[in-house]
């Protein structure tokens, strides 16, 4: 064995893949570690931080928990519930955009993005200030103006919430779906109409159908996304006590510092979460089955829908207006008026000023969390997506015995939660100096947006023909130039696409940044969340605004002067 | 002394054997490994670049041992010296064709103006040198080809290694290159190994042809060694136009032997047999049709004549393929417009088929080239 492994190491140092290896081994014990100690610690007891022996203890309060069967309905029904609504809406935009004659196509197709850009955060704080049971902008104005005296709309309720994470789950429905629609072979079509179906028919009768699979697929990425979603539970669900296990993580190791309880509740929610992922590797694999795109090339039918043309261009507009314009228009209005309540916000025009912007911008937890946000995201972006393609380059391009692992480790993350990583790297700082530092947030947001970072540059390394890097070799390259003379450049539309992704996800990140970010080292979003949490209103308004501004103008960035094109 | 030695490579790729005890050497010249796909050829080409490590074995490039698995030796693919041409050119889309060419010099640490020497001249041998600015998207399949190679033969290497570099070309300018590639290697004057699964290109480009099969060398020789005189039945079938049939050596003398062959009805042909073979051995003959006379008149005093009938005729423009049931056999022979025959009968006529001796090689089965004769065949 231990001939094995050193013939393995002299020909990893022969072939030049030292460094490659060695770095994605310290990506990959960085990944590993948290997921480890999350595990570890969820069977053991431990007093002052200090281990004292294992235990069942933890599970066994977790599973006579009398509240553990209405968590695990609520996460169910909240998770069904804003998926289906996320994919329908989703998958009916991407139809709309890819197979009729909508007018003002350029603006359609991106109006279902748009909402993307907002902070997830800013969206419950928009839709609490609309929907809220009392001072609820709606519910007041059904009151002022039907005279309705019931109140009709809650935020604090399930309904409420499907409702708010359902409409930001629409995006990723509709960029799934799209391409389906897009690359649907007309013959399939073709062969209904000359059987004698019309158009409506047969997209209820074979269109439909036919992307089944890909709606399955991408409702169950949607109710991961809604499984592992933290402001919406917390904000929205756990102030009217609707319990789901991310809130429960949350208040076991922020409120209650009961480590052992949130590792044993992140444990059940990483086993919900991989059976999820399990299920949608599975339904992908079937999708390919069911593949109706070939490589024969063709043109997109488009269907003429006739005056209801209108209708959907309405539809698509509705949900650019629900999706970001409304709750955007919201928070700019809350943010301009001294406080919070309805009679100031309907005669805003009278009360306007920009002190929540003066009090937001000479706060140091906010000025300090928002400096490092922008640095902190600057430096996770690039870090881990050099570290993507450093270990993408060693999976693809070297034949190390094992190195195949790394696969596994780098996308490992997916099936966890990000606020469980989060536990866990609290778990592994806490007795270290780097606790309550940047480096441990850095830390958390690397592992955290580490798949994608492999995930996008494996797929353009695949893409890259091998023999480029070969060529390299034989002619006298080296690893070292092999990466950044021939693998790194042609890399780089890709590397621009998941640089500015992962630091646009980083930059509105609370998940991960809630446990991790501490006095010194705040963090934007979670500056806004405890605004929100101590009734500052404005204040969270204002910030979310200034933080809306930000992304807008690095996005425009990107597009128009980097010209990036976003893949992921 | 040998530019290239190797012993004893074996490659599995899980239970797939891709390499089975290759053994051979090789003084200079170009040679080519030959063979079906998937019968290793490749892998070999790779495993001598040191692209691959194979699982045992050794690789001696102009005496100095680049791989040894028994000894933990493994020089990597930089600092073998060689150049390698890719199927697919593998030029760096991102690179001009300048830089292509420049890049191991420049790796090398070569003054800028050496560089630019070589790369011209270099360029200037390819014929590319008005192309140097272009990037490889501008060039057409020939014209990469050559910037491959020309990247290839600017740092002068021991040996020149391609594998299939013609098979992404059009038919007449693959026919049209590998005349140019011979003339190129051979006027910069150094040896090449060239992987082929076209049996007419390896015998046009090369000195010496190694034949494959699942991992092993079948055969290793001259081209006319390989055509005239193939060691096993899978070399023959592979190795152009031939008819393969069973038989039954029932007289030896000498050299000469006389075969008895059921499938023709039972006719006796007369052929040169090879050492060894006693009067009673089961054989299988190899007829390359290409050498058949056809008439439509038997001459008794000839040896060698089949009595056959025209099924029918296919039209290849300056070749025709006849059909012809001899016994229990349909053979095709293929003869030039010029020939009479070409107007028999095609619905049952008689024919005659006349093969001379020449014609037929004599294969005892069971006779694979082991290793000790692949090294005899080292200098062919």
């Amino acid at each position: 064995m231990a001939t094995i492994i050193w013939r393995s190491l002299t020909l990893a140092y022969r072939q030049g893949v030292f460094i490659p290896l060695s770095s994605s081994l310290i990506a990959g014990s960085l990944i590993l570690t948290p997921i480890l100690i999350v595990l570890f610690q969820s069977l053991t007891t431990t007093r002052l931080a200090t281990f004292v022996g294992f235990t069942t203890e933890n599970y066994l309060r977790v599973f006579t928990d009398p509240e553990i069967l209405p968590m695990l309905s609520n996460s169910l029904v909240y998770a069904t519930g804003s998926a289906t609504l996320g994919t329908v809406i989703g998958g009916l935009l991407a139809w709309i955009v890819a197979r009729t004659n909508t007018p003002g196509k350029a603006l359609v197709e991106l109006m279902p993005l748009y909402p993307l850009l907002m902070p997830p955060i800013m969206k419950n704080i928009a839709w609490i200030l609309l929907l809220a049971p009392k001072s609820g902008i709606l519910n007041n104005m059904l009151r002022e103006g039907l005279g309705i005296e019931e109140q009709v709309f809650n935020a604090f309720s399930l309904p409420a919430m499907i409702w708010v994470f359902g409409l930001a789950c629409v995006p990723l429905g509709y960029l799934f779906l799209l391409p389906v629609f897009l690359s649907f072979d007309p013959s399939l079509e073709e062969s209904a109409y000359i059987a004698g179906s019309r158009p409506m028919n047969t997209m209820v009768r074979i269109t439909f159908p036919l992307a089944l699979p890909a709606f399955l697929s991408t409702f169950i990425l949607n109710f991961l996304r809604a499984l592992r979603s933290f402001e919406t539970p917390v904000l929205q669900g756990s102030p009217a006590g609707i319990n789901v296990f991310v809130a429960k993580v949350y208040d076991s190791m922020a409120i209650e510092y009961n480590s052992g309880l949130a590792t044993a509740y992140s444990t059940l929610l990483i086993a919900l979460s991989i059976a999820v992922l399990w299920f949608y590797v599975r339904t992908t694999r079937f999708s390919e089955r069911y593949a109706t795109i070939t490589g024969k090339g063709y043109r997109v039918r488009v269907i003429d829908i006739g005056r209801w043309r209108y209708v959907t261009f309405f539809a698509v507009f509705g949900y650019f207006l629900l999706g970001i314009a409304a709750p955007f228009a919201v928070l700019i209005v809350v943010s301009l008026i001294p406080y919070y309540d309805y009679e100031t916000f309907i005669g805003f025009f009278a009360r306007m000023d920009l002190s929540n912007y003066h009090r937001v911008l000479n706060h140091p937890s906010f000025v300090t969390g928002l400096y490092n946000s922008l640095t902190l995201s600057l430096a996770t972006a690039v870090v881990t997506v050099m570290a993507g393609i450093v270990m993408a380059f060693t999976i693809h391009r070297t034949r190390v015995y094992g190195s195949k692992l790394f696969e596994f480790i780098g996308t490992m993350p997916l099936a966890f939660p990000p606020l469980v990583l989060a536990v866990g790297l609290v778990l592994v700082f806490i007795r270290t100096p780097l606790y309550n530092s940047l480096w441990a947030l850095g830390a958390g947001l690397f592992v955290a947006y580490f798949p994608y970072a492999l995930r996008n540059a494996s797929g353009a390394i695949v893409n890259i023909h091998k023999e480029l890097d070969e060529a390299a070799w034989v002619h006298g390259a080296r690893w070292r130039h092999v990466f950044f003379k021939v693998t790194l450049p042609l890399l780089k539309p890709s590397v621009a696409g998941a640089l500015f992704y992962i630091f646009i996800e980083a930059i509105r990140n609370i998940d991960v940044a809630v446990l991790l970010s501490a006095p010194g080292s705040e963090y934007g979003p979670v500056t806004l969340f405890d605004y929100f949490r101590v009734g500052q209103w404005g204040e969270a308004a204002a910030g979310g605004v200034i933080y809306l501004l930000i992304l807008i103008v690095a996005v425009s960035a990107a597009k128009f002067v980097f010209d990036v094109k976003f893949s992921l | 002394m040998s530019i290239l030695k190797v012993e004893g490579l074996s490659k599995a790729y899980r239970d797939v054997k891709a390499l089975d005890d290759v053994t051979f050497e090789f003084s200079q010249g170009i040679l080519s490994f030959l063979g079906p796909s998937g019968c290793g050829k490749t892998t070999l080409l790779r495993c001598i670049a040191g692209l691959e490590v194979p699982d045992a074995g050794s690789v001696y490039i102009d005496d100095r041992l680049q791989t040894s698995i028994s000894e933990a030796i493994f020089v990597p693919p930089y600092d073998r010296e060689i150049g390698f041409v890719f199927q697919n050119y593998a030029l760096w889309p991102h690179m001009t064709v300048y830089n292509n060419v420049a890049f191991g010099l420049k790796l090398r640490k070569v003054s800028d103006s050496v560089v630019r020497r070589t790369v011209e001249a270099t360029l200037d041998l390819v014929g590319l040198q008005q192309l140097e600015e272009r990037y490889p998207s501008q060039l057409s399949g020939g014209q990469q080809q050559r910037v491959a190679l020309a990247r290839s033969l600017t740092l002068e290497p021991r040996l020149i290694l391609l594998d299939e570099p013609l098979s992404n070309l059009d038919a007449k300018l693959r026919e049209e290159m590998r005349i140019e590639l011979k003339r190129l290697i051979k006027k910069v004057g150094i040896s090449a190994l060239y992987v082929t699964h076209d049996q007419e290109e390896a015998f046009v480009i090369s000195d010496t042809v190694i034949v494959m099969e699942k991992g092993r060398v079948l055969q290793y020789g001259t081209p006319d060694e390989i055509y005239n005189r193939p060691v096993n039945q899978f070399v023959a079938s592979f190795i152009g136009h031939s008819a393969l049939v069973d038989g039954k050596l029932v007289k030896v003398e000498g050299k000469n032997g006389l075969v008895l062959v059921p499938e023709f009805n039972h006719v006796t042909l007369a052929c040169q047999v090879p050492e060894g073979a006693t009067p009673g051995d089961a054989c299988n003959l190899v007829i390359r049709t290409g050498e058949i006379k056809l008439s439509s008149r038997c001459f008794d005093h000839q040896d060698n004549v089949l009595e056959g009938f025209m099924i029918s005729r296919e039209y290849r423009g300056g070749l025709t393929d006849h059909r012809i049931r001899v016994g229990s056999r349909e053979i095709i022979v293929t003869s030039h417009k010029l020939c009479p025959m070409i107007n028999i009968d095609e619905d049952g006529g008689k024919i005659f088929l006349h093969i001379d001796k020449s014609a037929i090689s004599l294969i005892l089965p069971d006779r694979p080239r082991n290793r000790e004769q692949a090294r005899a065949g080292a200098q062919p």
